[in-house]
């Protein structure tokens, strides 16, 4: 069926085919719509004369390159790039603010001298029941809000590890019991839980510790002077003045 | 294999199944054991010599209070020990020994298993 009206128009007939095709130009040429001008700025002529043409009208000099002018945000302000800040530190910044109003936990494991480091004998009494855990610190996972210390003792021959969130609400209290006596020269103390350098049992230190807290709290002045004294010598570290051998470091009251 | 914690008569025990679920096995869970190793009269003192309760080739119940896995805790703590311990229980969930020796973990009082709780020394 499709034959049909092939065989009515002669196969090689040019003329009425340019004929069709003039008509059809006529009738592109009258949907043409005027192109828009594109935008010129001759004061921003390149100073190379690479790019440089002359407008015929103007006979002046500009850039065959369309150059438009700065952006302009809706409102006419200026779009300069906004001064970005990690979202993620702010929000942890946020909490830390929120759970240590006293930035007592935040100090503690600080990067500082007097901070507590992997080695150091430490004491967290939590606050949900349970007796106050205490571990040599093998390594202190810093992460904003989700730092936490990971301690090690010996609960009748068996070893025990855990960790405990510097930041949580249920940790009441974390306290240096004994400090060790040589920076550790480590980050992570993993060594630690082989039996050639198990520390064991800390309870000795811990009573020790206890010990001599009594004595702080009966004698006074006296007695937190002589405390301070042997804390320092024990330590290995220099006392300069009270703040720098002070043990107690975390009591959170709410 | 497992210690065996209590005064039944049993030293280490091999875990047959875990009971209940189809997953691995943690503390506070129940799980079915087979006796490997009895603790020797010597050592166990005044509890072996009424008899061990327990023999080598015996297939009990037991619970898990000790994973050498780490168990976080709801306020994101965690606990390891450093050996998978357990103490043997009867069908109806008494334990069989009169006495544990070792620490348990806290995760046995969220699983009701109070009396093994009570029974242990310390918790953690």
């Amino acid at each position: 069926m499709n034959a049909a009206p092939l065989a009515r128009r002669p196969l090689s007939c040019l003329k009425s085919g340019l004929r069709q095709a003039r008509q059809q130009k006529i009738f592109s040429r009258s949907m043409a719509t005027r192109a828009a001008a594109t935008p010129k700025t001759p004061s921003q002529v390149p100073d190379h004369n690479f790019y440089r043409l002359v407008d015929k009208k103007s006979k002046t000099l500009r850039s065959a390159f369309a150059i438009y002018p700065p952006t302009q945000a809706a409102a006419g302000i200026p779009l300069t790039p906004v001064k970005t800040t990690n979202p993620v530190a702010a929000l942890h910044d946020l909490q830390i603010k929120k759970l240590d109003p006293t930035g007592a936990r935040t100090a503690l494991f600080a990067r500082t001298r007097e901070a507590a480091k992997v080695g150091d004998i430490l004491l967290v009494t939590h606050r949900r029941g349970g007796e106050p855990f205490a571990g040599v610190c093998l390594s202190i996972r810093r992460a904003g809000i989700d730092t936490a210390v990971l301690l090690r003792n010996h609960l009748g021959k068996v070893g025990v590890e855990m960790w405990f969130k510097i930041y949580n609400r249920n940790v009441a209290g974390i306290e240096i019991v004994k400090r060790r006596l040589k920076r550790a020269r480590r980050a992570r103390l993993t060594y630690m839980r082989k039996p050639k350098h198990d520390m064991g049992s800390v309870a000795e230190y811990v009573s020790a510790w206890r010990k001599s807290r009594r004595v702080f709290q009966t004698k006074g002045r006296r007695g937190r002077r002589l405390l301070r004294g042997r804390m320092g010598r024990a330590g290995g570290r220099r006392n300069k003045g009270g703040e720098r051998g002070r043990e107690v470091v975390v009591v959170v009251g709410k | 294999m497992l210690n065996c914690i209590d005064n039944s008569g049993a030293a280490i025990v091999e875990c047959a199944m875990v009971i209940g679920q189809k997953r691995h096995a943690s503390i506070g869970d129940r799980i079915v054991v087979v006796v490997q190793k009895q603790r020797d009269a010597g050592a166990a003192g005044m509890a072996a010599a009424s008899g061990a309760k327990v023999k080598r080739g015996d297939i009990r119940h037991a619970v898990v209070v000790r994973t050498k896995q780490k168990v976080t805790r709801r306020d994101g703590s965690c606990i390891k020990f450093d050996d998978n311990a357990c103490v043997l229980i009867n069908k109806s969930g008494d334990p069989i020994g009169s006495r544990i020796n070792g620490v348990v973990g806290m995760e046995l009082r969220k699983k009701k298993w109070s009396r093994i709780l009570s029974m242990a020394p310390s918790q953690a």
